[in-house]
């Protein structure tokens, strides 16, 4: 079942890649559009496979030059293909009514509608890859399809060049960060497939070991958008078309976690305490300035973008807590934090891709991401707000929302985890216990922020009054998404078993920590159990109540229209509502010295007279820190070195010539000194 | 040809082949440069057939023919010939000749003979190891053709006239193809005749640039083109 699946999916894939090339632009966007579902529905069938149960792998010797091509599945496989198998799925259907509106260019254009089958083949394909050489090959592919799919609406917008090159050149940096890793890894073992890997790695010394591991921790760590490394995800996500961004943020990054959960538990076995402490103190950061950055965020899609940096902070603390409680010998807590990372990345996939998609229909309605300028479209588009709130829910981890599960479960292992012996168990788990909670508050402001100011008030700008809801397959992606979202809120029980069987692939096997019985989410050895279902109908029941028992109590009906009372100022006008800034303001106040804003008041003066002000202008930004501290003077570094260098071409023919010269002199030199 | 009269010739070849790519480094006329360049082709020439008599391969005879004739006889025809076009139209402004003089290189004269001379040291150097694979006549002399190679880079280096950087450029290319001959005993016809076509064409195309830099800046010093980087 699994090897016909992935054969359909890569098929079909190969024939929208040919359909997007070939086929006139009215018919191409409706062919490659189905062809990309149903490579999302090949893998993503693959996927549930494994997560049953069924293995399969092969070697296929001349489909890669010199080394061959090895693919395997897993459980552990299982879980990233479904989830990016689903995700493609929606992604699809949705991306057919969000490109129809580009027309030829754009998302709609002959080179976008081509690379989009083959890229969601890649994000289907790479945990399948079982040698180093194929998983590289694959991992290329992938960043190369996003990267041409980012840059697809590079014309309207000049940023979107800016954010392509940022994207390129760190994920680049990321590749050649695997390459050397790997590369060390596999000279080591002896073998370049991951059977060989997994067989070679009790060899190398601990030295090497925690070499391989922190290059390529750092490579899928900024693929995953973690602090510091995350300085391209926050560009390139909102400048792509929002169907890429909901594949990128919801598909894309989760392979960053695939990868270190590969490396880091399954082929080099597990490691020493440091490893793990290092990866959640990443986690953690990023969790908290994530959700930070997002809550300053004023463009809705830099916003989610920000959301993802913070969820994938909180999947790599429950990784990395994973990896400290089997560096200390408690595997079944060390398999409950790993099932729940990998339930909050299905969870955050589902959530994410609704949103970024949501946001999508507003931008197409709108033309707008500015949530400043949004507002009051509630009333015009009601079945988008109506999903966005339903994901908003979900990001929020609050009960009911699926984002909550995960979390709890997190939670629930980090706190369990204090049984475990250790000076720094004991210190870095309240901590991260503290991390979690403030990011989830945070995470509360900011999602009440993008649905209150986004959707409600009122209109903000011309374009927001006058926007319309999307067209229908937009809204039936979005469908497809709001009852994965829903699923996951009250029967996450059924993914137990599944998620048990990826925790063993993981080399964590047979803790059965995760046992649901649908409606329940039961953990075997820490005695606690959730039933997601029964939250979900207690608080319907007191939802019902406190809206119902004032009305049966009531006397008298409740005038339902009147004035609202303005002070005696005159009527309310959209200028006096909220906005995404003054929202956040509060919160920047709080977070001050974490934050760093900049102010600049500039004051005109009349011409005649100093003290009369013509003018004031005020500018608030708040910039990314981190970005500003850490990039800024590496970029000038490198700048200052190319300027340096250039002086070594002075123009003279001599000169070079005698570069060469002297190069071939020093070489010879050393040849005979060293043999 | 017994063995020792080889062994006796060979050395006098390879002697006269180093020493015609010293002699390009002393003297400054750009006229005696080509004559010993011509005569450094006559020796390589002469390798070549002494090679292949004592083999007994009459197809290395007839490269080491075809390469006299290219190297004693073609190139420094043309290399003469853009000489002449740049001499004969400056009779008028009797500049002294400084058209066809080295008259200032980079490294003057006494250094550079120095310079050859420990360039010479480690081409030996270097190429110890290759000698001790297979001791034989041949290979015992092939740090001559290595010296060759780095002397004729050195004069590219150091020369600033362009017909001077060529004839640097042809040192550089002898030396290469004495090596090979040295090293592998005999190179194949076509694989020979492929490099000196490559090398006629490299020359024909330095003379018609000479020409022209001649008539577009009135001088052939390569360091007056500084200013056409970027």
């Amino acid at each position: 079942m699994v090897p016909a699946a992935l054969a359909t999916a890569s098929g079909v894939g190969g024939a929208g890649a040919l359909a997007g090339l070939l086929l006139p632009c009215r018919l191409r966007v409706p062919v490659v559009g189905v062809l990309t579902a149903g490579v999302g529905a090949g893998g993503g069938t693959a996927g549930v496979a494994a997560l049953e149960g069924s293995r399969w792998a092969a070697a296929l010797p001349g489909l890669v030059p010199l080394a061959g091509a090895h693919v395997a599945v897993d459980a552990l496989a299982g879980v990233f293909m479904a989830v990016a198998g689903a995700v493609v799925v929606a992604v699809a259907v949705y991306g057919i009514g969000y490109a129809a509106g580009d027309g030829p260019h754009g998302l709609g254009s002959r080179t976008a509608q081509a690379v989009l089958p083959l890229f969601a083949l890649t994000l289907v394909l790479v945990p399948v890859a079982a040698s180093v050489s194929t998983f590289l090959v694959l991992w290329e592919l992938m960043a190369l399809g996003s990267l041409l799919l980012v840059l697809a609406e590079h014309r309207e917008r000049a940023s979107v060049w800016q954010a392509g090159v940022w994207y390129a050149v760190m994920t680049h940096l990321g590749l050649m960060l695997l390459l050397a890793g790997f590369a060390l890894f596999a000279a080591q073992a002896g073998g370049e497939t991951f059977a060989a890997l997994r067989a070679g790695a009790q060899g190398v010394s601990p030295a090497l070991r925690g070499l391989v591991f922190v290059l390529v921790a750092a490579a899928f760590a900024s693929k995953a958008g973690t602090v510091p490394l995350h300085a391209w995800l926050p560009r390139a996500h909102p400048e792509a078309p929002s169907p890429v961004s909901a594949l990128m943020s919801a598909a894309m990054v989760n392979l960053g976690v695939y990868g270190l959960v590969r490396t880091g538990l399954d082929l080099l076995g597990g490691g020493p305490a440091w490893w793990w402490l290092g990866v959640m103190a990443v986690g953690g950061v990023s969790a908290v300035y994530g959700i930070l950055q997002a809550a300053m965020a004023a463009d809705l899609k830099r916003l989610l973008a920000y959301s993802t940096s913070e969820n994938m902070g909180l999947v790599i603390v429950g990784v990395g807590a994973s990896g400290l409680f089997a560096a200390y010998g408690d595997r079944p807590l060390a398999a409950l934090a790993l099932a729940a990372a990998l339930l909050h990345v299905v969870n955050h996939a589902a959530f994410k891709a609704l949103l970024f998609c949501a946001a999508g229909s507003v931008l197409r309605a709108t033309g707008l991401r500015d949530l400043d300028r949004l507002g009051g479209l509630r009333s015009r588009m009601p079945a988008t707000a109506g999903l966005f709130a339903l994901a908003a829910l979900g990001a929020v981890a609050l009960p009911p929302g699926n984002g909550f599960i995960s979390e709890w479960l997190l939670l629930q292992s980090l706190i369990h985890g204090f049984q475990v012996p250790g000076v720094a168990v004991a210190v870095v788990l309240p901590l991260s216990v503290a991390l979690i909670a403030l990011s989830a508050g945070i995470a509360a402001a900011v999602f009440v922020k993008a649905l209150g100011v986004g959707f409600f008030s009122r209109p903000r700008s011309e374009q927001a009054a006058t926007a319309g809801e999307a067209p229908a397959p937009m809204l039936a992606g979005m469908g497809l998404l709001a009852v994965l979202c829903a699923a996951l809120a009250l029967v996450p029980g059924l993914l137990g078993d599944g998620l048990d069987r990826a925790v063993g692939a993981a080399g964590l096997p047979g803790s059965g920590a995760l046992t649901g019985g649908g409606l329940r989410v039961r953990l075997a050895d820490v005695s606690a159990s959730l039933s997601p279902l029964w939250v979900v109908a207690a608080l319907t029941v007191a939802l019902a109540l406190a809206a119902g028992l004032p009305r049966l109590c009531a006397r008298r009906r409740r005038r339902a229209g009147a004035r609202l009372w303005d002070c005696g100022g005159g009527a309310p006008t959209p200028r006096m509502a909220y906005t995404a800034t003054s929202f956040a303001e509060p919160l920047q106040r709080v977070f001050d010295d974490v934050l760093a804003p900049e102010q600049d008041v500039n004051v005109t003066p009349v011409r005649e007279s100093a003290y009369l002000v013509e003018r004031v202008r005020f500018q608030r930004r708040v910039p990314d820190r981190i970005e500003h501290r850490l990039y800024e003077p590496v970029l000038r570094a490198l700048a200052g070195t190319g300027q340096a260098v250039r002086r070594l071409a002075g123009g003279s023919v001599h000169l070079y010539l005698g570069y060469g010269f002297a190069g071939l002199v020093v070489l010879l030199l050393a040849l005979t000194v060293g043999w | 040809m017994s063995d020792s009269l080889y062994t006796q010739l060979l050395d006098v070849t390879c002697g006269a082949f180093l020493l015609a790519a010293v002699i390009v480094l002393w003297r400054r006329e750009l006229a005696a440069i080509v004559r010993v360049f011509a005569l450094q082709g006559v020796a390589l020439a002469a390798l070549a057939v002494l090679l292949g008599a004592h083999e007994e391969r009459w197809d290395l005879i007839g490269v080491g023919i075809g390469i006299g004739a290219l190297r004693a006889g073609a190139l420094p025809y043309l290399v003469r010939r853009a000489l002449a076009a740049l001499t004969e139209d400056r009779q008028g402004y009797a500049t002294g000749g400084t058209e066809t003089r080295e008259t200032q290189p980079l490294v003057n004269v006494a250094a550079s003979l120095l310079t050859a001379a420990l360039l010479t040291l480690l081409a030996y150097a270097v190429s110890r190891p290759l000698t001790d694979l297979e001791p034989t006549p041949a290979t015992r002399a092939l740090p001559v053709g290595l010296a060759v190679v780095l002397i004729g880079f050195f004069v590219l280096v150091t020369r600033r006239r362009a017909l001077a950087q060529v004839v640097g450029f042809l040192l550089l290319d002898n030396g290469i193809t004495a090596t090979a001959f040295l090293a592998t005993s005999g190179v194949p016809l076509i694989v020979e005749l492929g490099v000196s076509f490559d090398v006629l064409l490299a020359v024909l195309v330095l003379q018609i640039l000479t020409t022209r830099m001649r008539e577009a800046f009135g001088t052939t010093d390569i360091d007056d083109l500084r200013e056409l980087h970027d």
